[in-house]
């Protein structure tokens, strides 16, 4: 069993209590709505100032979350290679394993790939730090989306707090380090590849 | 699903094209003359895009689309929202106001969207393609 392994029982025990709050709970889990609504706004932040030097700045925010995005990606896959714990769900301990298996049940559904770290917190916490290092108002929504999502998986019983704080910062951490150490080393690629952007009129 | 998933972020992508695309004053993308009647569409895209995805059917299922077909899904529908949005602007803009023929100077690769705030994205092609002609004469 994961440390703070107590705190999935005493979350998982708010479900089923209040529908309405289990129903947004499912939205917010889901597999699809926080990463499009996080694409949605790096999309907008791509293209939505009108001065050219500062649009550039956030473009180049983007570049660097999405670059981030790809090696937590890769660093949540190799450290998947290693069976930390189980699921919830899956775990000896019958009073979690039961709570975790209703509130999974009723929330979102029974996953069945590594639960350490958290994919889901790693790329949206990679994304909200490396837009948020470009542009704080910006980060900050993302930063909000990235924790509901989190937040909402920890509910739905399918994820130990300690798989999500892993999973964030792992995203932090590696979207700190390609922002601030990698990307400024990698030039002039990236300054050349928005000039190949820029000829195709998307950037 | 996976069909399902392009649309809502084509349609959504879209709607956001709309929305970003005011305060930028990238002209050239703009489907409508009023700002507001703009920014509306744009609001009802978006919203109207996620109200179809999860009324359509159940979404927390096991996932049927794995997340690097997410990514290549997104990356695909955002392009091709980009082009419809830049072809529809550019035909509507074409027929109500008479724009697309400016010739717009500068080096493409250093104006990039710059050139939409003066003329559409087919209108922007014609330039460049007219200006290499100049070039070459």
């Amino acid at each position: 069993m994961p440390p703070l392994s107590g705190w999935t029982l005493w979350i998982t025990g708010f479900v089923g209590k209040a529908p309405a709050l289990d129903q947004a709970m499912g939205f917010l889990a889901n597999d699809f709505f926080v990463p499009v609504a996080i694409g949605l706004v790096m999309l907008g932040l791509w293209l939505g100032h009108p001065d050219p030097f500062r649009r550039e700045q956030f473009q180049r925010a983007i570049i660097n979350a999405s670059a981030a995005i790809g090696i937590a990606t890769l660093v949540v896959r190799i450290l998947n290679l290693y069976d930390f714990w189980p699921r919830p769900f899956l775990v000896a301990d019958t009073v979690i394993r039961e709570s975790a298996t209703y509130a999974a049940q009723v929330v979102f559904y029974l996953p069945h790939d590594p639960t350490f770290p958290s994919n889901a917190a790693a790329i949206s916490f990679a994304a909200a730090t490396g837009i948020w290092l470009g542009n704080r108002k910006a980060g900050t929504v993302l930063y909000i989306l990235a924790f509901l999502w989190v937040f909402a998986r920890f509910y739905a019983g399918i994820h130990f707090a300690i798989d999500l704080a892993g999973g964030a910062m792992i995203g932090v951490v590696t979207s700190v380090m390609i922002s601030k150490v990698f990307m400024p080393r990698t030039e002039p690629i990236p300054t050349l590849a928005l000039k190949v952007a820029r000829f195709l009129y998307i950037a | 699903m996976a069909l399902d998933y392009f649309v809502l972020v084509f349609l959504a992508a879209v709607g956001v094209y709309q929305i970003a695309s005011i305060p930028a004053g990238l002209e050239g993308l703009w489907f409508f003359k009023h700002q507001k009647v703009q920014y509306l569409f744009g609001v009802l895209a978006v919203i109207g895009a996620f109200v179809w995805f999860y009324t359509d059917e159940e979404r927390n299922i096991q996932p049927t689309v794995e997340g690097a077909q997410q990514l290549v899904l997104f990356l695909g529908a955002i392009i091709g929202a980009y082009v419809a949005t830049a072809l529809l602007a550019s035909i509507i803009q074409a027929k109500l106001r008479s724009r697309g023929s400016k010739l717009v100077k500068g080096k493409q690769h250093d104006l990039g969207m710059e050139t939409l705030k003066t003329t559409t994205l087919f209108g922007g092609i014609l330039s460049s393609l007219r200006k290499t002609r100049e070039d070459e004469d």
